[in-house]
């Protein structure tokens, strides 16, 4: 149980400074930016109760909005990703009693199943983000197409990252 | 009452759901009502040292591109220096220089060279941090500039990191004009393309055409007058008396490392007298 907690908050610290150190910074023909960081929150195991999965949301969406000067954009966004996540586990989740409480994955929920949940949340999650980052219908049109093209690059890497997992 | 727990109990879930996003809406707005929250924002210690020891490793990936800018630089002040030394032994043998020359040092600018240790461009509101703060003598409305051109206006500043709101920032308002015209617009930005901003405010009475440079006004003695902008890339009559003018920034702001900081030394004189002109104005219409 330490061990697992010493683990996550590892990867918690390491996802949130990836992104403000290094993806922030790459960007595709100028606008697109990847929010890898999410990946922490979508392969969190539904073992942890679902009030402690909120602020866990909230706690990491926080930090980043303070690396990025856009208070409050990521956290909304964390906390709405974190609300609707347990649903989404149900929904692509094992349906086998034993195994309902794993960790989302390849291995788990077979590639398929774990892409369509992923590409789900990351999609909300990008669209829910520049919707408030904006917050204004008039630029919707932008913000469909750069939800769009950042969600590719989100996705690719969410795929990259669980093909190295299952491999070893 | 007991239904009320009851209904807090079965409900926590949806309600802590409820009040974390109220919680991060409510940041939202006061963050767009204020510019800046004074302490959420990358000029505060803790998050301006991690930028910049993070900064402190990523610059050497960049040094070859800022030493040639730099020595492209230092050709281009060495002729200028040359044209100046030439004018000036011109300009020697005039009996009325001397006077002028006093007239010309009253109104001067004093500089603070910052490295930038963190940039966004690619969003709806970007910021810069540089590594200067308060005790270097930086100050809230210094304008920012570096070799190519106008970079943007210091916003916000701690002890020893400042923030920049550049020209790409819908809040950004700089007051420009066309190279050898005298009326003069405002350079706003429309949250698209890190290269292109708007002339909004330009008559169409005035001469312009695609490819002229747009330079600082010198009006709102943030930057003196002339300082390069960007060229007029895209110009079209609107249907009231403005043109609508896109400008191409000559500043790369993906490439951002080294700038200056400028403030105007008699900038609270003038803001002063034209104080106290304003209450007199106003006290003569009562």
């Amino acid at each position: 149980m330490i061990d697992f907690f010493l683990r996550r908050s590892g990867a918690f610290i390491f996802y949130i400074l990836l992104q403000v150190l290094v993806l922030n910074n790459i960007l595709f023909y100028g606008f697109i930016n990847p929010y890898l960081y999410i990946y922490f929150l979508i392969t969190l195991p539904p073992t942890i109760s679902r009030s402690a999965f909120l602020l866990i949301g909230f706690l990491m969406g926080f930090l980043i909005d303070i690396f990025s000067g856009t208070p409050g954009c990521h956290a909304s966004a964390c906390v709405f990703l974190c609300f609707v996540i347990p649903y989404l586990q149900n929904l692509f989740g094992p349906r086998n009693e034993h195994t309902s409480n794993v960790m989302p994955s390849f291995k788990t929920y077979g590639p398929g199943s774990f892409m369509q949940y992923a590409i789900i949340l990351v999609v909300l999650h990008h669209f829910f983000f520049l919707m408030v980052e904006y917050a204004s219908l008039s630029d919707i049109l932008w913000v469909l197409l750069k939800t769009l093209f950042s969600s590719i690059f989100t996705v690719l890497m969410i795929w990259v990252l669980e093909m190295i997992k299952s491999k070893n | 009452m007991r239904a009320l727990i009851r209904f807090f109990v079965s409900n926590r879930i949806l309600i802590l759901f409820l009040f974390l996003e109220s919680l991060s809406l409510f940041l939202v707005v006061k963050h767009n009502q204020f510019q800046r929250n004074s302490f959420l924002n990358s000029s505060n210690a803790m998050v301006g040292n991690i930028y910049a020891m993070s900064n402190s490793v990523s610059e050497y990936f960049g040094l070859g591109k800022v030493n040639q800018a730099l020595a492209v630089e230092n050709t281009d002040l060495k002729q200028r220096l040359y044209q100046l030394e030439e004018e000036l032994r011109f300009l020697k043998q005039d009996s009325s220089y001397q006077g002028r020359k006093e007239m010309a040092l009253q109104k001067k600018y004093s500089f603070v060279t910052a490295k930038v240790i963190n940039a966004s461009y690619n969003k709806h509101k970007n910021y810069l941090t540089l590594d200067k703060g308060a005790a270097d003598g930086m100050k809230v409305e210094m304008g920012v500039v570096n070799d190519l051109g106008v970079v943007g206006i210091v916003s916000e500043v701690s002890e020893h990191f400042s923030v920049v709101l550049p020209i790409l920032n819908p809040h950004s308002y700089i007051n420009v004009k066309l190279k050898g015209e005298n009326k003069s617009g405002s350079l706003i930005w429309d949250g698209r393309d890190s290269k292109t901003a708007i002339l909004e405010e330009m008559p169409r009475y005035v001469k312009a055409a695609v490819g002229d440079t747009v330079v600082t006004s010198g009006y709102s003695s943030i930057f003196p007058e002339g300082i390069k902008v960007g060229t007029v890339k895209y110009l079209k009559q609107k249907n009231d008396d403005n043109y609508y003018i896109e400008v191409e920034l000559f500043v790369d702001f993906s490439r951002l490392s080294y700038v200056d900081a400028m403030a105007f030394d008699n900038l609270e004189e003038q803001q002063e007298l034209e104080a106290k002109n304003l209450k007199k104005m106003e006290g003569g219409k009562k």
